[in-house]
C-alpha cells in the first residue's frame, strides 16, 4: 500500500482531494469547491494551500513569536492604534519572509503539475484567501497570477491580508484572537472562449421541465451585462432535447488584455457570429451539470460557466459561480394549494367542458 | 386580415364540372333550398379534412367518410352523452370534405348532461383492458365474415344444389345481398372503430393539457414518450420483415434474394431447395394477417397492401438484410425504449413540488397510457386489416360487373358511389335473369368517363383551407386534438387568404419529432419509389406506414403532408431521433426533390433555402 501522509499534515490538497468538512484544514471557500466537485459540478481546477502550511510558515520565519512578543511587551490594549501597528508589523514581515524550502517545493511542484494539465506554460492562475471562519470580503483575491515567482509573492500578500486592519478589527471584536493562519486556493484562471448563464428553469413562465442557457464568445462580462445578444437555447431537462434555439447576433466579446486582468472588448468576426456558440456536447454536457447543481441544492438555480479554451472536452465546461433562482422558487413557495381535481373522470370531463387550446 | 372564408354556399364552381353533385349524396351537399339549413350552414367553420384527405374522393371512396360522420358523432352525441359535444357534420364541396363540429351553447343542457357521461364514459374508463380485448375478438370475427363474402359471375345456369337443397333463391337476389353485407360490415367496424375512440382521445387531450399546465414548454414528442406503447400492433409487420431477412441470413438466402427483383420469380428460385421452401413457408405464414399492412393511409381504394403487391415488403427485406450485413440491427430496441421511457416519466414525476399537481399529473398518464393501446392499435385492426381486404372485395365484386357489361374496367367501379352501385347491380340481375342486355349498360360507362374528366378537374383544384364564420375561440376537444384547429391556426389561415400568392419559401407543420436539420429533399409519393432515395436526405412524403420503415435507417428528416404528432411518421421518427414535420398540407407538391430544405421539427416549420 502506497504511504500516505495524514490529511492534517499536507501543506497542500488538490481541490478533487476535499469535502466540506475538510474546512479546518484549508478554509471554507477551498473546502466547498472540494464539495461542488465531489457533487459533480465541475469547477476550475487548483489546489488550496493548507491552514498548516500558512502556520509553519509564521512559525519557522519566527513571524509568530515576534507577533506575540508584540503584542504582549506593547499592545496589550487592543485599541485603534494598537490595531494599525500590529497591522503594520505582521503585514510587512510577512511579505518580506522567506517561506520554508520545503513548502516552497511543495507549491511549486504543485503549480507547475497545473500548468502541464493545462498545457500552458506559467499558467495564469487566481489567488484566493479561504478562511476556517468566513470573514466575509476582508481579506485578499488577486487574479491572472502568472510565473513562480509572483505565484510567491501573492501567496505572501494573501496571507498578510489577513492581518490588515479590518480583519484584525474583526477578529479582535469577537475576540477570535490577533493571530490567525489561513488556507490559500489556487485555481486556474477560466480562460472563457464561451461563456454563459443557465436557469434550470424556465425563467419566463417557471416550467420547471427546462433547462434555459445563454452563452456568447468571450468572457461572462459579455452576456450578464447585456452586452450583446447571446444564443439561447431552452432545453427539455428529462429528454435533453432542444426545444428551442435562437442564434445571437454574438457582435463583441470580453477578453483579457494580454498579460493584464484588465478586460478589453473586441468585434466578433463574421464567420463566429453565425456559428452556434456551443457544441452539442458542451450543450449536453452543461445540461448534465445543470441538473447536478439543482440536485445537489434541492431547488432552481442560477449559474454561471465558461467553456475554457486551455482544457480538452468534457474538463473544460467549468462552473464560476452558482445561485439560488430567485423569482419562481419564491412564487413556488407562496403558491396556494390548487384547486383541480385529482381523480382521472373529473380531469376528463372539466377538460371536455371548459376545452383548453392544445399547442 | 379578413374576419371570415368564403361562405359555403358560394365557392366558386369549377368549370366543365357542372352536375358533380351527383357523384355524392344529397345529403353531402350545401342546401339551396331550405332557409333554415342554409342560414346554419353560413353560420358555422367549416374545415377542410385534409388530415385524412389529400385528395379529392373517389364516389365511391366516401364510404369511409359517410362511415364515421355516423360513429364518432353517435357516440359523442348519443351513446356518451359528452357534455359540450354533439356530432361533427360533414360537406363534399369540389370533392373535397369539409367538416364542421357542433357544440352544445346551453350551460343548462351541458350541465344535464354531466351525469350521463359520467356514468356511461365511466364505466368505459373502468372497464377499459377488458373491453380493448372484447373488441379485438368482436373486430377479428367481423374480419372473417367479410373474408368469407364472395363475389361470382352470374352464371349460365344455377348449379343443381340450387334446386336439390331447395334453397329457395338463385344468384341475382345474392349479389344484392352480398353488396348490402359488404357495405353494412364496412359501417360496422366504423361502429366499432369509434366505440373507444372518443373517449381515448378525451383521455388523451387530458394527459396533454394537464402536463402543459405544469411544464408549459413541455414538447409534444415527450407526451407521446409518455404515454406510447412500446408492444404497438402497428410495428409487427415490419418486425415480420426483420425476422424474415434475418431467417434468409441464417439460410444463407440472401444471395438469391439479392438476384431477384420480383417475388414471383424469387418464388420459383427458393422452390427447388429445402431451405427455400423453409423460407417461403415463414413468409406465407407472416402474410396473414400482418400484410394486410397497407402502404398508405387505408382510407382510399389505391392504398395497396402488402399482400396486394408482394414484391413491396420484398424490397423492404432486402433492405433490411443490407442493414444486418452492415451490422445494423433494424429491431426495434424494445428494452432500451421502455427504460428510456420509464426514466423520462420518473425524472418529470421528480420535478414537482407539490403533491397534488404530482398526483394529478400521474392520473392523467395513467389513464392516458390504459387507452394508448386502443388508440394506437385500432388503425391496424380497421384502416389497414378491413380496408384492404374490403378493397379486394370490391374488386371481386367490380369484376362480375365487368363480365356483365356494366362496366368496362375493374378500376372504374370506384367512380360510383354505393348507391349507384345498388341500382346498377338491381340492373344488372333483372337483365341477367330475364336474358336481355341491362337497361344501363351504355349509361354507366359513359359516366364514368365523364366523372374522371371531373375528378382530374378536381384535382387540379386547391381546396381553401375552411368556410363560413370561425368562432371566437375553438373549444371542440376533437377538433383540436384530431386536426389541429385552434384559434391560432385559423388566425394564419385567415392572413394566407389576404398574403399575394407568391413563391412559397416556407411551410407550416406539427412537430412530429425534435431537432432541426438541413439536407436535400427527395419526394416520394410512393412507398414502390423508396429505392431511389440515397442516404442523408430529407424524405418528403404525403404520409408513411410501416411499409415504409426501411427508410428511417437512411433519412436525415421527415416531412409528410398529412397527419399529426400521433401519425406512424411522427412515432417512427422520435425512435431514430430524425427532426420530422407532419402535416403540411402541400410538402409533396411544393417541394422538388432536390431542393435544399431545413427543418425544425420543434415548431413544425419547413424552409426552402
Amino acid at each position: 500500500m502506497e504511504k500516505t501522509v495524514k490529511l492534517e499534515e499536507r501543506l497542500t490538497l488538490w481541490y478533487d482531494e476535499l469535502k466540506g468538512e475538510n474546512f479546518p484544514l484549508v478554509g471554507k471557500k477551498n473546502a466547498n469547491l472540494g464539495e461542488m466537485l465531489k457533487a459533480g459540478i465541475p469547477i476550475s481546477p487548483g489546489f488550496a494551500i493548507t491552514i498548516h502550511a500558512n502556520d509553519l510558515f509564521v512559525r519557522e520565519s519566527g513571524i509568530k513569536d515576534a507577533m506575540e512578543k508584540l503584542i504582549a511587551d506593547e499592545c496589550r490594549e487592543m485599541n485603534e492604534k494598537n490595531i494599525a501597528r500590529l497591522s503594520g508589523f505582521a503585514m510587512a514581515a510577512i511579505e518580506k519572509a522567506s517561506l520554508p524550502d520545503y513548502l516552497e517545493k511543495q507549491i511549486l511542484d504543485d503549480y507547475h503539475q497545473l500548468c502541464e494539465r493545462c498545457g500552458v506554460k506559467d499558467l495564469p492562475v487566481a489567488v484566493r484567501s479561504s478562511g476556517a471562519v468566513s470573514m466575509p470580503g476582508q481579506m485578499e483575491t488577486y487574479l491572472n497570477i502568472r510565473g513562480d515567482r509572483d505565484l510567491v509573492d501573492y501567496i505572501r500578500k494573501c496571507w498578510a491580508s489577513s492581518y490588515c486592519v479590518e480583519a484584525l478589527t474583526y477578529r479582535i471584536n469577537r475576540e477570535m484572537g490577533a493571530l490567525f493562519n489561513i488556507g490559500v486556493g489556487i485555481p486556474k484562471m477560466v480562460n472563457s472562449r464561451v461563456s454563459g448563464v443557465i436557469f434550470t428553469i424556465n425563467p419566463l413562465n417557471g416550467d420547471p421541465s427546462k433547462i434555459s442557457i445563454d452563452a456568447s464568445y468571450g468572457l461572462g462580462e459579455a452576456v450578464v451585462s447585456g452586452l450583446v445578444t447571446p444564443d439561447t437555447y431552452l432545453i427539455d431537462k428529462v429528454t435533453l432535447d432542444t426545444v428551442k434555439f435562437t442564434r445571437g447576433s454574438k457582435e463583441i466579446e470580453c477578453v483579457y488584455k494580454p498579460a493584464s486582468s484588465d478586460i478589453i472588448e473586441r468585434e466578433v468576426d463574421e464567420e463566429r457570429r453565425r456559428a452556434n456558440s456551443l457544441s452539442p456536447e458542451e450543450l449536453r454536457q452543461l445540461c448534465i451539470v445543470s441538473k447536478q447543481i439543482e440536485k445537489y441544492y434541492g431547488k432552481a438555480y442560477d449559474i454561471e460557466f465558461g467553456i475554457d479554451a486551455d482544457l480538452e472536452f468534457p474538463d473544460n465546461i467549468i462552473i464560476l459561480q452558482v445561485r439560488p433562482e430567485s423569482v419562481w422558487n419564491k412564487k413556488k413557495a407562496e403558491k396556494k394549494k390548487s384547486e383541480q381535481p385529482t381523480d382521472a373522470m373529473s380531469m376528463i370531463l372539466k377538460q371536455l367542458v371548459t376545452g383548453v387550446r392544445v399547442k | 386580415m379578413a374576419k371570415q372564408f368564403t361562405d359555403p354556399h358560394e365557392v366558386p364552381k369549377i368549370e366543365g364540372t357542372e352536375g358533380w353533385e351527383k357523384m355524392y349524396p344529397y345529403y353531402y351537399q350545401f342546401s339551396t333550398d331550405d332557409k333554415e339549413r342554409c342560414e346554419y350552414e353560413s353560420g358555422q367553420l367549416w374545415y377542410y379534412d385534409g388530415l385524412h384527405y389529400p385528395e379529392p374522393h373517389c364516389p365511391f371512396d366516401l364510404i369511409w367518410d359517410e362511415a364515421w360522420y355516423l360513429a364518432l358523432s353517435q357516440y359523442n352525441s348519443r351513446i356518451f352523452m359528452v357534455p359540450p359535444a354533439k356530432g361533427i357534420d360533414h360537406r363534399i364541396v369540389n370533392g373535397y370534405v369539409y367538416i364542421t363540429p357542433i357544440g352544445i351553447a346551453d350551460p343548462k343542457e351541458i350541465e344535464a348532461r354531466i351525469p350521463l357521461f359520467m356514468k356511461r364514459a365511466g364505466y368505459y374508463y373502468q372497464n377499459w383492458d377488458k373491453i380493448y380485448d372484447d373488441w379485438v375478438k368482436k373486430t377479428k370475427l367481423l374480419i372473417e365474415e367479410l373474408e368469407n363474402i364472395e363475389f361470382k359471375p352470374l352464371p349460365e345456369m344455377e348449379d343443381e344444389s340450387v334446386v336439390f337443397e331447395h334453397r329457395g333463391m338463385g344468384s341475382g337476389y345474392e349479389l344484392g345481398v352480398k353488396y348490402d353485407q359488404l357495405i353494412n360490415l364496412g359501417f360496422k367496424v366504423w361502429q366499432y372503430h369509434f366505440e373507444m375512440l372518443n373517449l381515448g382521445y378525451a383521455a388523451y387531450v387530458t394527459f396533454i393539457n394537464t402536463a402543459n399546465q405544469f411544464f408549459p414548454d413541455i414538447p409534444m414528442a415527450t407526451l407521446t414518450k409518455m404515454v406510447s406503447g412500446i408492444d404497438v400492433v402497428m410495428y409487427r409487420p415490419d418486425a415480420e420483415l426483420i425476422k424474415l431477412a434475418k431467417l434468409a441470413l441464417e439460410l444463407k438466402l440472401d444471395d438469391d434474394l439479392a438476384a431477384t427483383t420480383s417475388f414471383e420469380a424469387l418464388k420459383a428460385r427458393l422452390e427447388t431447395s429445402q431451405a427455400g421452401r423453409k423460407w417461403l413457408a415463414t413468409f406465407e405464414e407472416a402474410r396473414y394477417p400482418w400484410f394486410w399492412i397497407s402502404t398508405g393511409t387505408g382510407w382510399f381504394h389505391h392504398d395497396k397492401s402488402w399482400n396486394d403487391d408482394l414484391d413491396v415488403p420484398l424490397a423492404s427485406i432486402k433492405m433490411h438484410i443490407d442493414s444486418l450485413k452492415a451490422g445494423k440491427d433494424p429491431s426495434r430496441p424494445t428494452e432500451k425504449l421502455i427504460a428510456e421511457r420509464d426514466r423520462i416519466v420518473e425524472e418529470y414525476l421528480g420535478l414537482f413540488s407539490n403533491d397534488d399537481d404530482r398526483k394529478a399529473f400521474e392520473e392523467a398518464l395513467n389513464i392516458s397510457r390504459k387507452v394508448f393501446p386502443y388508440v394506437e392499435n385500432h388503425l391496424f385492426y380497421v384502416e389497414h386489416w378491413f380496408h384492404s381486404v374490403f378493397w379486394n372485395k370490391m374488386r371481386e365484386l367490380s369484376a362480375v360487373l365487368v363480365a356483365g357489361g356494366m362496366i368496362k374496367d375493374v378500376e372504374d367501379i370506384w367512380y360510383l358511389n354505393r348507391f349507384d352501385i345498388k341500382v346498377l347491380i338491381d340492373d344488372m340481375v333483372r337483365a341477367w335473369a330475364t336474358g336481355i342486355v341491362p337497361a344501363g349498360r351504355n349509361k354507366w360507362p359513359a359516366e364514368i368517363e365523364w366523372r374522371k374528366g371531373v375528378m382530374d378537374k378536381f384535382r387540379e383544384w386547391t381546396p381553401p383551407p375552411a368556410l363560413g364564420v370561425p368562432p371566437e375561440v375553438v373549444t371542440e376537444p376533437f377538433s383540436i386534438v384530431l386536426w389541429g384547429v385552434t384559434t391560432d391556426v385559423l388566425k394564419k389561415w385567415l392572413s394566407g387568404l389576404e398574403s399575394a400568392t407568391g413563391e412559397v419559401t416556407q411551410l407550416q407543420g406539427s412537430p412530429g419529432s425534435s431537432g432541426t436539420v438541413e439536407g436535400k429533399a427527395r419526394v416520394i409519393k410512393k412507398v414502390e419509389d423508396l429505392a431511389a432515395l440515397e442516404p442523408g436526405e430529407i424524405l418528403v412524403a404525403p404520409t408513411t406506414s410501416p411499409s415504409w420503415a426501411p427508410a428511417f435507417t437512411k433519412i436525415a428528416g421527415c416531412i409528410t403532408d398529412v397527419g399529426g404528432p400521433m401519425c406512424h411518421a411522427a412515432i417512427v421518427c422520435r425512435e431514430y431521433g430524425l427532426p420530422t414535420v407532419v402535416g403540411t398540407g402541400t410538402g409533396t407538391s411544393v417541394i422538388k426533390t432536390g431542393d435544399l430544405i431545413r427543418i425544425d421539427g420543434d415548431s413544425g416549420l419547413v424552409e426552402l433555402l
